[in-house]
């Protein structure tokens, strides 16, 4: 599972069962989150538990584990449980029993068997081939959008202008606005999260704060995540019928044309092609990987799989002519110099820092290095220089020089034995964060025990005189 | 400052499940399925094996499958469709390069308009059941009186190459030429360095006895240890005592349902874990496990042979012509041996002759010649 499903799963697990059971009627719905919001061990289960005529004894599902991994069992049954996909019910005997619910099981055999009349995996329509668009056309047009919208993000901070003129729409904006990715024309430390993931995992975020916002818009929730599930499941290039959407899903159709998700020749037209975005958002790969070809024949090297290359000394050469990437590697990198196919910089301590000001992290700085890393670096593990890595995190550690922590002083101690057996009595409960045995004064984080021990000692004292 | 320490951050635990091929060799042939019609007719049975392979595609984004049908006259490519310079020329297959990713296009009709069914699925149920289709009609009578066995070893060298290729196309490295070389000179060393997809193949065998086709299939078994792929055998009927040795030698599952209707059931619980959940359950072996070897001359399966010392061929009687091996061609002479049981050597004269002990050896307590007659 990659970063951009957990993003998913954790949407979906806090969903009420009510949604759940809407959401398992529909057999694509039932296969997207098979395919990739389940952990390999639930796959199993699942599969087990399908085309079991009765159901499953929660004793002999534990003998079907091995010992050792009773852990990773306890893991891939819980999410299953969460997902209100299987259901722990007791036989007659009061043993424990485990059984797929009933709507999901079906809708994943009708998924695997192609059987039903769902028409869930989308409604082809049959069009003369000239008046197709082609892949390549649906690639840079999904590719445009989408780094419309990272544009937004990120050009404001760094001052660029986005030369492709086009802004996206208000309701874009609003989303944005809403995800916490944008805020007083600036875009925040969630947005720089969201700008250096990989693009799978930007899509799924973005939808799941489409999703969130979802009740304001008056639209279902089970209608959206269908109609996504639905989107992962479609043939790239080929155009599908409008006929068969719920009034949301159309309403939808509108958004996700905007993000590039989804191409309609015009407003009004009876079908839509999904694009790349569309049909990996229910796989991991990343949505631009595959097109590695096209994108690099287009000169989008923004897209390609990896375009920088990271030396131990600190220059970084990236291959890429996209002006998004320039702008997102000028956050954090000092740029030198740019030519037709090539841009070189060098990271110092004063663009880490200009970085960490915004609110970047390092960390988020070597995940977009190591994400976007050349094939050629991608040979050696780790990817990026170790020595590179080190000081990016010593350049961020450096601003945190003082570190604040609330508590209580203690001083005052008449005797040096006294402040040595509080001292010591303060480091076995652990409370203790300073200390300075020439002025007799330590610093607690929490008073409770050592205040009560003092009151102890001093009725003790008060007893004895 | 301590927090940074280079060692603790490069390591990352890769969660990720590899990508697994599975391989089916589908045993087809007609005579152990006519047997078979009663309980499960070979319809049902792909039915079910088209519904296992589509869990199977579901169960990992870039899982992938190949389906290989032994028959009786051949051994071949269900999926991928293979590519058009095949004996017959097939119109549908489209570019004929064996594509990886299971989206073979094949251009056949009511794949593309069927909305309940997901398009990958649809895609590899289409070929299959073309390319059966295929060989069904490509099955004569002339060929069925032949033999009534199915070509095991043929389909399952098929399917080694398939995998062998497969893993190197998958393996990062293929861009440079140097690295992909090495991983030609050294599979060993690249296996290692990027357990990059995870392989299996799946027997599905319903014919008996196999001790004629020994020698393929013990190769290709040795083949299969060596890479670390395991295979999995399903016996829906007849016994062979060369796929149990399969399962066992590579860690294989071997299975042999009692009632062979649930194939379904058998196929989802028991072969569908891929390696990787393997290592988490606790998989059906073969249990007692028949080690016993076919000789090469009459491909009997005999408790007690002769073995040729230079290519440690098995025989099982000591009548060979011209006393020359059958595989290498040396002087055997096993006669000898028949007339000479090997007896312990009383060592008496352990401090006399030290010198000539080699040469003086009595050749009526040795076996003569070159062979030793094998306890398997």
């Amino acid at each position: 599972m990659s970063a951009s499903s957990f993003q998913a799963l954790d949407y979906l697990e806090q969903l009420p069962v009510q949604t759940h059971r809407k959401l398992y009627e529909q057999p694509s719905t039932v296969l997207a989150i098979f395919r990739c919001m389940l952990p390999h061990l639930a796959k199993s289960i699942v599969m087990a538990l399908l085309y079991m005529p009765s159901s499953f004894p929660a004793a002999d599902l534990d003998a079907w584990f091995r010992a050792e991994s009773s852990q990773t069992k306890r893991n891939a049954l819980s999410i299953l449980e969460k997902l209100h996909i299987i259901v722990s019910k007791q036989d007659d005997e009061r043993k424990p029993h485990y059984e797929l619910y009933m709507s999901f099981a079906s809708s994943l055999r009708q998924a695997l068997e192609g059987s039903g009349s769902h028409r869930s995996f989308g409604v082809p329509s049959h069009k003369s081939e000239e008046r197709r668009v082609s892949v390549e056309f649906l690639d840079k047009y999904s590719q445009r959008q989408w780094e419309n919208i990272l544009f937004y993000l990120v050009g404001g901070t760094v001052g660029f202008r986005n030369p492709g003129g086009q802004d996206i729409g208000q309701g874009t904006k609003n989303l944005l606005h809403l995800a916490g990715f944008y805020n007083h024309s600036r875009i925040t430390q969630d947005g720089f999260t969201f700008v250096l993931r990989d693009t799978n995992a930007q899509v799924w975020s973005l939808l799941v704060a489409y999703l969130r916002n979802a009740p304001q818009q008056r639209m279902s929730e089970t209608d959206i995540l269908n109609f996504l599930f639905m989107l992962g499941s479609l043939e790239l290039g080929q155009d599908y019928s409008t006929a068969t959407l719920s009034a949301t899903q159309l309403q939808m159709l509108e958004d996700l044309a905007e993000f590039g998700i989804i191409y309609r020749p015009h407003k009004s037209a009876s079908t839509f092609y999904p694009t790349r975005l569309a049909v990996t958002l229910t796989s991991d790969a990343g949505a631009f990987s595959q097109a590695t070809t096209t994108a690099s024949s287009l000169g989008g090297g923004a897209t390609s799989k990896g375009f920088i290359i990271v030396e131990t000394n600190y220059r970084i050469y990236a291959y890429t002519n996209s002006l998004l990437q320039i702008a997102i590697l000028s956050l954090f990198t000092h740029m030198r110099t740019r030519f037709p196919n090539l841009v070189s910089g060098k990271i110092t301590r004063k663009s880490i820092g200009k970085a960490i000001s915004y609110g970047i992290t390092s960390a988020q700085v070597i995940e977009y290095l190591e994400t976007h890393a050349h094939p050629q670096m991608q040979k050696k593990k780790p990817f990026l220089p170790p020595t590179v890595m080190d000081q990016i995190r010593l350049w961020e550690y450096e601003r945190e020089r003082m570190e604040t922590s609330q508590g209580f002083l203690m001083k005052g101690f008449g005797k040096v034995e006294d402040y040595k057996e509080y001292v010591q009595y303060a480091k076995d409960t652990g409370v203790l964060v300073w200390q300075n045995d020439k002025l007799r004064m330590f610093f607690i984080d929490s008073i409770e025990q050592v205040g009560a021990k003092i009151k102890r000692d001093m009725q003790r004292a008060a007893a004895r005189a | 400052m301590n927090a940074i320490d280079a060692s603790e951050h490069h390591e990352r635990v890769d969660e990720s499940v590899p990508p697994s091929l599975l391989a089916i060799v589908l045993d087809t042939n007609p005579h152990a399925w006519a047997h078979l019609s009663s309980t499960l007719p070979l319809a049902t049975a792909l039915a079910n094996i088209l519904v296992f392979i589509n869990a199977h595609l579901a169960s990992g984004n870039a899982n992938s499958v190949a389906v290989i049908a032994s028959h009786s006259n051949k051994s071949c490519f269900l999926y991928p469709t293979p590519a058009p310079s095949s004996p017959r020329p097939q119109p549908n297959a489209t570019n004929g390069d064996v594509d990886m990713n299971g989206t073979t296009e094949t251009t056949s009709y009511s794949v593309q308009d069927n909305p309940n069914k997901y398009r990958p699925f649809a895609n590899v149920e289409t070929a299959i059941l073309n390319n059966f289709a295929k060989l069904m009609e490509g099955t004569k009578e002339s060929h069925l009186e032949a033999t009534p066995t199915t070509l095991i070893g043929g389909a399952l060298s098929l399917a080694l190459s398939f995998i062998a290729k497969a893993t190197l196309l998958h393996s990062p490295s293929t861009s440079n030429s140097d690295e992909a070389m090495l991983a030609i000179a050294d599979p060993e060393a690249i296996h290692t360095s990027y357990v990059s997809l995870a392989s299996r193949i799946l027997i599905v065998s319903v014919s008996g006895d196999l001790a004629n086709q020994y020698i393929p299939v013990m190769n290709s078994i040795f083949a299969a240890q060596r890479k670390r792929i395991p295979i999995d055998i399903l016996k829906l009927a007849g016994d062979t005592v060369l796929l149990q040795q399969a399962s066992d030698a590579t860690g294989g599952v071997y299975m042999k349902p009692e009632r062979p209707e649930g194939l379904l059931q058998y196929l989802m619980m028991a072969f569908l874990p891929d390696p990787t959940a393997r290592k988490s359950l606790v998989m059906p072996s073969a249990g007692g496990v028949d080690f016993r070897a076919a000789c090469f001359c009459h491909r009997k399966v005999v408790d007690i042979g002769y073995v040729c010392s230079v290519c440690l061929s098995i025989f099982c009687s000591h009548d060979l012509p011209d006393n020359l091996c059958l595989t290498c061609g040396s002087y055997l002479s096993l006669r000898a041996a028949q007339s000479n049981p090997p007896a312990l050597i009383p060592r008496k004269k352990k401090k006399k002759k030290r010198a000539g002990a080699d040469s003086a050896t009595p050749g009526g307590s040795t076996p003569a010649g070159s062979n030793t007659p094998m306890h398997a």
